[in-house]
This record gives C-alpha cells, structure tokens and sequence, in this order.
C-alpha cells in the first residue's frame, strides 16, 4: 500500500496556483497460454509523482518515476515552473477554477498481491480443462490480465483521496476449423474488480461460460455470411454497452463537444428514443456497487453519477474543472490519468444504457428478417456519432427464431439516428469489465446494457 | 539522473551470481518536454522523468520477466528476484532462449540536443499556417515534444549495446467543419530529428489537412457494388498490420492459424508487393538495433515481389514451429514504390473510394474484413466527386493484397515507415441500403 508522503507537501503549493500532487502505484500481471504453451509470464510495477499546476488558463505538468518526499517537492516545482514558462506565452489570462468542496476521500479496499505461481496454476487449470473438453479445437489460448492502480490524491483547493483500482481479467479464446477450411475464432472475458478470489474462486462458473462459448463457435464454423445493408437487429447487452460507451460516451465528453462533437448542438434536444436512458455511473448504479467504482477523480471532483440522456433527451456532458467552468456546472469526476506521468483526462467510468420492460425472447420473436448479435470485438465513434463495432458473434432472426450463426463482420451507423430507431429493451442489465477505452491513454471502464431492438447497418456479402 | 552503466554492471554482476540463469535486460532512463496546442493556445507544458528495467531469465528452460521503473540497486535485485520466481513458477519449455552474446556497440540515434525554444516556435508557426491557410480546419489538439533517453541493454551472453537517442513528434487531432458541419476526427502524426523544416512539410500532414477540408458535406452511396479502392498510406499501414498480425507474426505461426502456414517461397500477393523492414533505412529515425532476443537486428525482406520469404517470428516461435527467426522486430517497415502516380491511380478508377482508414475491427484469422471507410472519398470515372459518409467496405485481406491494381510513386515516410498509395480491386462497398 501507498504510504502518503504527500499531505505534507502541501506547503509547497504557492498561493494562487491551483495545484494538485499524485502518486501513484500501478502492478500489471499478464500471463497468456498458447495451446499449452506458456509464452507470456509478466509481472510489472510502476509509480511516481505528478504534479499539475493551473495559471491564468493553462497547465503546467512534471512527473518523476521516484516516489520520495524529496521527488514530491522537485516535481511540484517543476510543474510550478512549467506553468511559468508557458504563462510568458499566454495573452488571454483566465480566471481560477471555482473551489470545490475540501474532504478526505478514501476507497472502502486496497489492493492485495498475489504470487505468480497462483495466477499461473489457475490460467493452466482452465487451460488444460479446455484441453480435455475440446479435443477438436485447432487453437486456443487462455490469458489473465491484472491491471490495478492505487492513487493518492492531494490538492490545493479540492477534496483529497486515497483510492484503489484492482481489476482482474481472465480470457479464453477458442479456434475451429469452418466447414469451409477457414479458421474461426471466438472470444470471451470473465472477470472484475478484485483479485483473483474475488473472481474465479468457483471455476464452475468459467467452464459454463467455456461451454456456451464453444457452442457458439460449432456454430460459427458452419456459419454464414451477413447480408451487407440496413438491418432490424437485437443488440445483446455486450453489444448495448459498447454503443453507450463509444457512440454515445465519447460524444458527450465536454472535451470533445468542444472540439465540434455532433452532441453539442442537441444538449436538451431529443436525441434518442424516448425508451433509451444513458448514465456514466461512479460508484455506484441501480442500488448496488458499480463493476469498477469511482470514488474521487485525479482533479480531486468527489465522483458523482452523469446523466447524459434521460427518456431520449441529451441531458448532459461529462466534465473536467476547466469544462465545467467552461458550460457553468458542476463537475461530477470525470478526470483521470493513467499512468503516475499521465495528465488526468476526461474520461468514463460505468457507462450503461438504463434497462426496460421487454423481454429477450419476445424481442426475437419480433424479427421477420434480421440479426441477433451477441459479440462484439472491439468498437469506435466520431465526433460526427457515426460508429462502428466489429461483431464476432451472431445469429440470424428469421420469422422470430434464431437461425444460423454468422461469420465475423461489422455493424456500423450515426449514434443518435441509430437510438432514435430503439423500439424494444429488455428489462435485464448485463456489465461488461474488461474494457479499456484508450482515448490518448488507455483508462479501464466498464460499459453494460440491456438487449435493445433497433436498425442498423451491416457489412457483408 | 541515474548512471545506468553503473547499474546495468551491477544488474550484470547480480544475475551472474545466480547459478544456471540465462537472462537479458534493458534499463533505460528517458526526459520528455511536452506542448499541447489546443484552439491555437499552448495549455499544457509537460517535463516527464521516467525510468524502465525489465528483466528476462530463463532457468530451467522457464521464462519469467519482471519489470519495473525505478533504477536503485536493491530495488533492482528485487525485480531479478521476481523474474526468477515467475520462471519457477512456470513450465519448461526447451524453445525458450536468448542469443548468444554480440561485440559490446554504442550507438547515437536521432538528436541529442534539442533546441526546446525552436520546437515551441515550430510549434506555434504550424499553429498559425493552419490558421491562416486551412481555414475550414478545428486544430482539436495538437502536441509537439522532445524524447531524449539513454538504454543499456545486455544478456548473459555477454552482449552489451549501449544506446543514446532522441527525436522530436508532431501528433495533430483535427476536423473539417466551416462552422455548422463537422467532419470526423482525422490524426496524424510524424518523427523527425531536425527542425530545419516547417512541421506542415513533414509526413502527409499537409495533405491530411487538405483531404479534412474537403470533406465537408459529404455525400452517401447509395447502392452496393464491387469496386477499386485507392488506400492511403495510412490505411495501407493499417491493413498491412492485420496482415502480419493474422498471417506472420508469433501468435498466428505458434496457433497454426495462420493462412500461410505453409506458404513460405509462394506467391501469396502481387508481384507488385515488396514488404521490408529496414531498421538500417536512412528515412527511419529510431531503428532497431537488436532484437527482443537479442539478436543484432538487419534488414530483411518479408514479401518479395508478392512472394512470401519467410515469417515475422521470434526466437522461440522458430524453435517452436521449426520455423525462421526473423531478422529483426519487424517494426520499421519499408513498402517499394509503383510506377504510378497517385493522381493517375485516380483516374484509372472506374468507380470505387479512396479510403484514409478503415474503422473495424481486427479481422479475424480467415482475413475477412468489414468496415466503416472513414476519411474516404467516392471516385468515379476517373473523378473525385466528394466525401463519403455510411460507408462500408468489405473484402478478404488476404485477397486484397493478390488483387492489388497499382502502387504509387510517391511514398510518405512518417519517421518509422515508408509506406506509397495502393490500389486494390474487388472490394465490396455499400451505402445505406436496405
């Protein structure tokens, strides 16, 4: 655990400058299995000091990779220095931020370490399972990922913090021969806040999801290509999440909407179907803990729920101090950083489509001609909203049953067009974990959803 | 700053104490002033002191690596310590191993003495000609930095390369809007070790700006048909990742997933295709000078004249799959110029995109590959008649690459690759069709 040797600096901050000082321990543990074969064995710890300083409109920034008192105070120089030095260039001074509110803000739990052997044991115990399972696999590969963040926060004229991020992820991917010769491949994530007995203490779980990931992929291997054009689909929740994070989430970061985003324009405007409610959760969402909470953000903004769409109306952007002073309103911690060197960003935490009043099967059994599409590769938006999400995993829907499996492709749209055709949503939330937005610096977020009914376009033959 | 010689000696004499290890290491130092321009204002100076070390040990035929960021001897011993014990704690594999020792090399890569003053002016005067001449561009954010850094790598074999480098980068983020539309967001960015030069001459920055510009009111296809598409460097730079990814690289080699398994000395595309990488290249301003196994790196061949050499593989996928140990990282890429110019290339298509990027997701191992063409515009009888918005385009990779039509004359080097236009056939485009 971190000990603090930053509260104490505080005194160094000079008066009139907005300061913040951050240290901060960063662990990754990465351990990937190729059909038996143990090719990645990894453990990597990292930390140092920040220090950002705010003058008259702009930022001065330094970091150094030690974390002594002694590093503390240069680095707080250096950044006070910086933002000097830029001042000589600035010809439009700005005033101060306006103060927030002044507390302590520490995360319920900390980080706890384990050794590698016991990471490396659990990877080649699921791996050997598939092994045994699967006889008729072509390839498959079992990885773990723990990548955890602990941070102290101390700043001049905000709240303080001390708070913990761990996160770990375990993936499995399966290969198979397609009916045509082809390989094809299918993924899936298991995993979490915590450590590893957070998550996987109950491998029966994992086998379950192993099981139902290789039924997909018999299917895949007897696939079909989709049908290139607009399409009536049902996005499972996965797919839901990622468009709540990438077509909608990104648009409506104020740095963003700044830089021209189509949200700008339609803050208060309907945007979407009056069925589609999207909030950037912090620490907690529908009555429970939220899947990787915030509790403070890296400007030291205690973290409070987003509301960016309500019933269909754009009700919001997501703030740093400088946009929230920019658009008059209270920032709800949005800004991170990364790394120990990273200036913090604007950027998402639990980004989730509210849930509705259909259910899953109706929803299918609604479709004459279109797509069920479970899963989702990875996914990107612009400013314009016009986004993309590769689906690795889906069915056919005709006449309201699920048909054939269909081979990897690509859906794509304009974000609020696409929601303003969300006639059906399923009345049951699901998290995704394991995502990891990289907005200039990778930021772990998670992204959830129910299933929604709506049109979009498709790649294909 | 540390004197990481000293380190490096002392890490070298640790492992030597350590009774049948076989194990590399690097440890690197590197400072980082930073600007950020955001609405032609400088808002950020940054000045980053970092520090790397990982760690490689086999023993017992188990690999185990540890890295951290700080430089003390004990705390460097520690990170020893915690490679040894990821190794035991994993599985002996015979294939895993590092080269044999090289002759101890310095080396002096890119600038070593910025002129910080001179970037901030670049800086700015970029900031200003944008202004001035490309007036229907929003400059998002655009940052400017210098990287000057110092490694030491060595192994137990007894190699010791020891390296100072540093360079200067220019990354613009921008959008074409004249005040009620707005494009989406294009980037770009390029390495460079002088500042003799206006930053708006470097890379495709220039043209990139250009392409945004005109992008304003874009049109929709409307229809879906099989066409040419012109790829941009960038998106050849793009497509060419998913190629070795799928086909040539560790994973796809060790998984036995990869399409050209056992290709190696067949035609796989173009005879108008010559992929190299080239750390040794005079256009690419950081070149590897050894391998992640510590090989001395050289320039090889990947794909000559459409016909596949080798792979890009490791030493442990070449002992693993009894395969070729590449030549080097396979990072600082190198595609041959064609014989046509970019501007012929346009006027030979009948009717197809001119695509900057690909939004997608990474193809899978069969190559199959949708996406949304971003930056791109609709040609048609040998014209450029506009941007293009919900787009899609679809084809094989793999085919791709046999079914390429023409290759410019002009190449765009960004610092680490050099990569011309290339034109390919048969390529499924659709608009909003229902």
């Amino acid at each position: 655990m971190l000990e603090d040797i930053l509260t104490g600096k505080k005194s160094l901050f000079e008066t009139g400058m907005q300061s913040v000082l951050r240290g901060q321990e960063s662990r990754l543990r990465r351990i990937v299995i190729q059909n038996g074969n143990l090719v990645t064995n990894v453990r990597s710890e990292e930390s140092g000091i920040c220090a950002r300083v705010y003058l008259n409109g702009a930022y001065g920034f330094a970091s150094t990779a030690e974390y002594t008192a002694e590093a503390a105070a240069k680095t707080i120089a250096a950044a006070t220095k910086n933002a000097r030095y830029l001042d000589k260039f600035n010809t439009e001074k700005k005033n101060p931020y306006p103060i927030l509110e002044q507390k302590t803000i520490v995360s319920p739990r900390m980080i706890i370490d384990f050794e590698q052997k016991r990471l490396v044991d659990l990877c080649k115990e699921i791996d050997a399972h598939i092994e045994k399972t699967y006889p008729d696999l072509l390839s498959r590969v079992v990885a773990y990922r723990e990548d955890t963040m602990e941070k102290i926060i101390v700043t001049s004229d905000a709240a303080d913090g001390h708070v913990a991020y761990p996160r770990t992820t375990l993936y499995v991917t399966l290969n198979m021969t397609s009916k045509d010769g082809q390989p094809v491949e299918v993924s899936d994530a298991v995993g979490g806040f915590g450590h590893i007995e957070d998550n996987y203490s109950d491998l029966a779980k994992i086998y379950e999801k192993i099981a139902a990931l290789y039924k997909d992929l018999c299917a895949k291997a007897e696939g079909v290509y989709a049908s290139a054009g607009v399409k009536t689909v049902i996005l499972h929740p996965d797919v839901a999440g990622m468009i709540a994070h990438e077509a909608i989430g990104h648009t409506v970061e104020a740095d963003l909407v700044q830089g021209g985003s189509v949200a700008g324009p339609n803050l208060n405007k309907k945007v979407a179907s009056e069925l589609i409610s999207i909030t950037d959760f912090a620490s907690t969402a529908f009555g429970d803990k939220a899947p990787l909470p915030v509790y403070i953000d890296d400007e030291g903004t205690e973290a409070r729920d987003a509301v960016l769409i309500e019933n269909g109306i754009l009700k919001g952007f997501m703030h740093d101090r400088e946009s929230a002073d920019f658009y008059g309103v209270r920032p709800c911690g949005n800004s991170r950083g990364y790394a120990f060197s990273d200036e913090p960003l604007i950027r998402m935490r639990n980004t989730c489509v509210h849930p509705g009043k259909d259910k899953l099967e109706d929803m299918i059994a609604s479709v004459d001609d279109g797509y069920y599409l479970i899963n989702t590769g990875n996914g990107q938006a612009d400013l314009t909203g016009e986004f993309m999400f590769g689906i690795t995993m889906g069915y056919e829907i005709k006449n309201g049953k699920l048909g054939k499996a269909i081979l990897d492709t690509t859906v794509s749209g304009v974000a609020f067009d696409m929601l303003n055709t969300v006639d059906m949503v399923s009345d049951t939330v699901t998290w995704n974990t394991s995502g990891t937005c990289g907005k200039k610096q990778a930021m772990p977020v998670s992204m959830g959803g129910p299933a929604i009914k709506c049109k979009i376009m498709i790649g294909g033959r | 700053m540390a004197n990481i010689l000293d380190i490096a000696e002392k890490t070298y004499a640790y492992l030597n104490e350590k009774e049948g290890l076989k194990a590399d290491f690097t440890i690197s130092e590197t400072e980082t002033n930073e600007i950020t321009v955001k609405d032609g204002k400088f808002t950020l100076f940054r000045t980053l002191f970092d520090n790397d070390v990982s760690i490689k040990v086999i023993k017992d035929h188990k690999k185990g690596i540890a890295s951290i960021n700080k430089c003390s001897e004990e705390q460097i011993k520690k990170a020893v310590d915690d490679a040894i014990a990821s190794a035991e704690s994993g599985d002996a594999d015979d294939c895993f191993d590092i080269a044999p020792g090289l002759e101890p090399e310095k080396f002096k890569m890119g600038v070593l003495e910025p002129d910080i003053d001179k970037l901030m002016e670049r800086t700015q005067e970029l900031s200003n000609t944008i202004a001035e001449k490309h007036k229907k561009i929003r400059l998002i954010e655009m940052f400017a930095k210098y990287v000057k850094g110092h490694y030491v790598y060595m192994n137990t074999g007894g190699t010791k390369d020891d390296c100072d480098f540093g360079y200067y980068l220019i990354m613009l983020e921008f959008a074409g809007t004249d005040g009620e539309n707005t494009t989406g967001v294009a980037s770009t960015g390029v390495i460079f070790d002088s500042l003799d030069k206006e930053l708006i001459t470097l890379g495709n920055i220039e043209k990139e700006l250009t392409d945004a510009e005109n992008s304003l009111n874009p049109i929709k296809v409307s229809e879906k048909f099989e066409g040419d598409i012109i790829l941009t460097p960038g998106c050849v730079s793009q497509m060419v990742s998913y190629l070795c990814y799928n086909a040539v690289l560790d994973p796809a080699i060790i998984n036995k997933t990869s399409v050209w398994l056992d290709k190696v000395g067949e035609q796989v595309a173009s005879p108008m295709f010559t992929l190299s990488s080239k750390p040794y290249d005079e256009r690419i301003i950081l070149g590897e000078r050894h391998t992640i196994d510590g090989f001395r790196s050289e320039d090889y061949t990947l794909i000559d004249k459409g016909v596949l050499k080798c792979f890009a593989t490791s030493l442990y996928a070449a002992n693993k799959c009894g395969v070729n140990r590449a030549a080097n990282s396979s990072q600082d890429l190198i595609i041959e110029a064609g014989d046509t110019s970019f501007e012929d290339m346009i006027k030979g298509v009948k009717k197809g995109l001119i695509v900057g990027s690909v939004s997608c997701g990474m193809p899978g191992a069969n190559g199959e590959l949708a996406g949304v063409a971003k930056n791109s515009f609709y040609v048609e009888d040998g014209e450029i008649k506009g941007a293009v918005i919900e787009t899609m385009i679809s084809a094989n990779l793999f085919e791709m690459f046999k079914n390429i039509k023409a290759i410019s004359k002009e190449q765009v080097c960004d610092g680490g690759s050099v990569i011309p236009y290339i034109e390919m056939s048969g390529i499924t485009i659709s608009g909003g069709t229902e």
